[in-house]
């Protein structure tokens, strides 16, 4: 457990200190909330579940966006730069390794995804007067939703990002994005109420979140370090 | 923990590995003893790399068996603490500092009493005043210091070099050099230096494998193999050139002398007996021949290594 903290708060430092990073994902969690907003005060109006639920819908992209931005870092950084193979030689088991960026990850992009829905909720509060930020599935939807799949989204492309070479690592990295949007997508289509804030609805995406995690966790197990090291540049 | 009577620290037996079809490592055996500094030398692609990330657990062998203090670093988390690594990288963030650095390794490592370690190995190595600047300010030479001060943080019982010297100017290198000369003194540690510098190697290791097409071509002491190849030979200066000849004609006829040509200003005496050196100088000075030096004629390790690497690259 100590080390599995030892490698997430190094992941963290790092990530709150790479302003190139930092400044794409606030750009990111600016505009992009400020963007949507527009579109959900006119879609919505004053209906404050609709409202809630076209937040709700916009905050699992951008918090698996986040994951990605922060992967990028944690994860390929140190496979480019080489210095995975030093950590593969630790007494850390690979897994450890690998959960401990995937927290490191997940944490900072999740910050930056609660600021991004604060950014959007004030946004879509001054276009329509919806009272929204205290809806209780939004909430619920923030505080365990977003979380479980950020930290997937997170364990997945790192998972990825350590089996792959660069550059499959390059295209495949967009896949991933795309993969995930697509996903969402199509959850939404399938949830009853057409993908609005509901009990059952965050209940299918907290399933799905969970079951992402599980296959995140399955794949990492399945990265062996032979893997890793030959496909360091 | 101190290993069983007869346990080598490092262990290689009959390894063999292949990357697409092309044979990197062929029935590879050697063994290196407890605090020894060991050189494994070998040319580019030659397998050294391949063999240091088998033995660390990073790569699995096609066949024959690694062991590292008794141990398989592949398979056990716990013996991976008692070895230390220095990749060509360093293993090391730009973006951390000195002690931001080894302290997540110190971390990973549950090193006791970090900062009081930490602060020994940045004397050590130079550092203490660099120690809170980011090492992406650091110069390669600075890096590598840093990076070896990572290496043994955790006071490990052997440690793996890769190409410690490399892209380093001769000072640095110089430096690395006593710096691992030092370590090993004083931490009692074994080092497996896999390096390109020969000279580096002559000076400071005492074991040494050449690698080349895959299998080892030589394995031994460096005493034993910069010594004069089969019988000792003896280079003998004189003080007039103009005796040489007669010289040795009369060294020739010694019981222990096996040979003798003219070379120089002196003999190159080939002796049948190692130990009679003094015999030779005393026959020399009873003979009225004037004597200005007399040394030990030995190869370098450069010319051993050439002898091994060419005949190689031409079977292969």
């Amino acid at each position: 457990m100590k080390t599995f903290r030892v490698i997430a708060g190094r992941e963290m430092r790092l990530a709150l200190r790479n302003r190139s990073v930092l400044i794409s994902a606030l750009i990111f969690a600016v505009w992009f909330p400020v963007m949507s907003a527009l579109g959900i005060a006119a879609a919505a109006g004053e209906d404050t579940t609709a409202v809630a639920g076209g937040i709700a819908a916009i905050t699992l992209p951008v918090g698996v966006f986040m994951g990605y931005l922060f992967c990028a870092d944690a994860f390929l950084r140190e496979k480019r730069d080489g210095t995975i193979e030093t950590l593969l030689c630790t007494p850390v088991s690979l897994r450890r390794l690998w959960e401990g960026k995937a927290v490191g990850v997940a944490v900072p992009a999740y910050l930056m995804t609660l600021a991004s829905a604060a950014v959007t909720i004030a946004a879509v509060y001054t276009l329509s007067s919806a009272p929204i930020a205290g809806e209780p599935l939004l909430i619920l939807h923030l505080a365990v939703v977003v979380p479980v799949w950020i930290a997937a989204a997170a364990g997945l492309i790192g998972a990825a990002q350590l089996a792959l070479g660069m550059r499959e690592n390059q295209i495949l990295g967009f896949v991933f994005i795309f993969g995930f949007i697509f996903l969402i997508v199509v959850l939404q289509g399938v949830a009853p109420g057409g993908g609005g804030l509901s009990v059952t609805t965050e209940g299918i995406f907290a399933a799905a979140g969970l079951a992402l995690l599980a296959l995140a966790r399955f794949i990492a197990g399945k990265v062996t370090k032979e893997r890793i090291v030959r496909t360091i540049p | 923990m101190p290993e069983a009577a007869g346990v080598s620290a490092v262990e290689v037996r009959h390894l063999s590995r292949s990357f697409d079809d092309r044979d990197i490592l062929s029935d590879v055996s050697f063994t290196v003893g407890h605090g020894e500094i060991f050189g494994y030398l070998g040319p580019n692609g030659a397998g050294k790399t391949t063999t240091i990330r088998i033995l660390l657990g990073l790569l699995a062998p096609d066949a024959g068996e690694v062991r590292v203090l008794g141990r398989d670093l592949a398979a056990d988390d716990d013996a991976r603490a008692r070895i230390g690594v220095l990749f060509e990288n360093n293993g090391l963030s730009d973006r951390m500092s000195a002690v931001g650095n080894l302290a997540y390794y110190a971390g990973l490592y549950s090193v006791d009493d970090p900062e009081e370690r930490i602060d020994e190995l940045l004397t050590l190595v130079g550092l203490a005043d660099r120690r809170e600047d980011l090492v992406g300010t650091y110069s390669t030479g600075m890096k590598r210091k840093l990076g070896i001060a990572r290496a043994i943080l955790h006071r490990p019982e052997v440690v793996f070099l890769d190409e410690p010297s490399s892209g380093l100017d001769p000072g640095a290198q110089r430096m690395v050099r006593d710096l691992i000369v030092e370590l090993s003194r004083r931490e009692e540690m074994t080092v497996f230096l896999n390096s390109h510098h020969l000279d580096e190697v002559e000076r400071i290791c005492s074991t040494v494998a050449i690698l080349a097409g895959g299998r080892i071509r030589v394995f031994d002491t460096v005493a034993n193999l910069t010594a004069a190849s089969g019988r000792p030979a003896v280079t003998v200066s004189l003080a007039d050139p103009g005796d040489r000849a007669r010289a040795c004609e009369a060294v020739g006829q010694l019981a222990f002398v096996a040979g003798c040509e003219m070379d120089g200003n002196g003999l190159v005496c080939t002796l049948s007996d190692p130990g009679a050196t003094p015999d030779l100088i005393a026959a020399l000075v009873g003979a009225n021949f004037r004597i200005e030096e007399v040394r030990r004629s030995s190869r370098s390790l450069e010319e051993i290594y050439l002898e091994h690497v060419g005949s190689a690259e031409v079977a292969a």
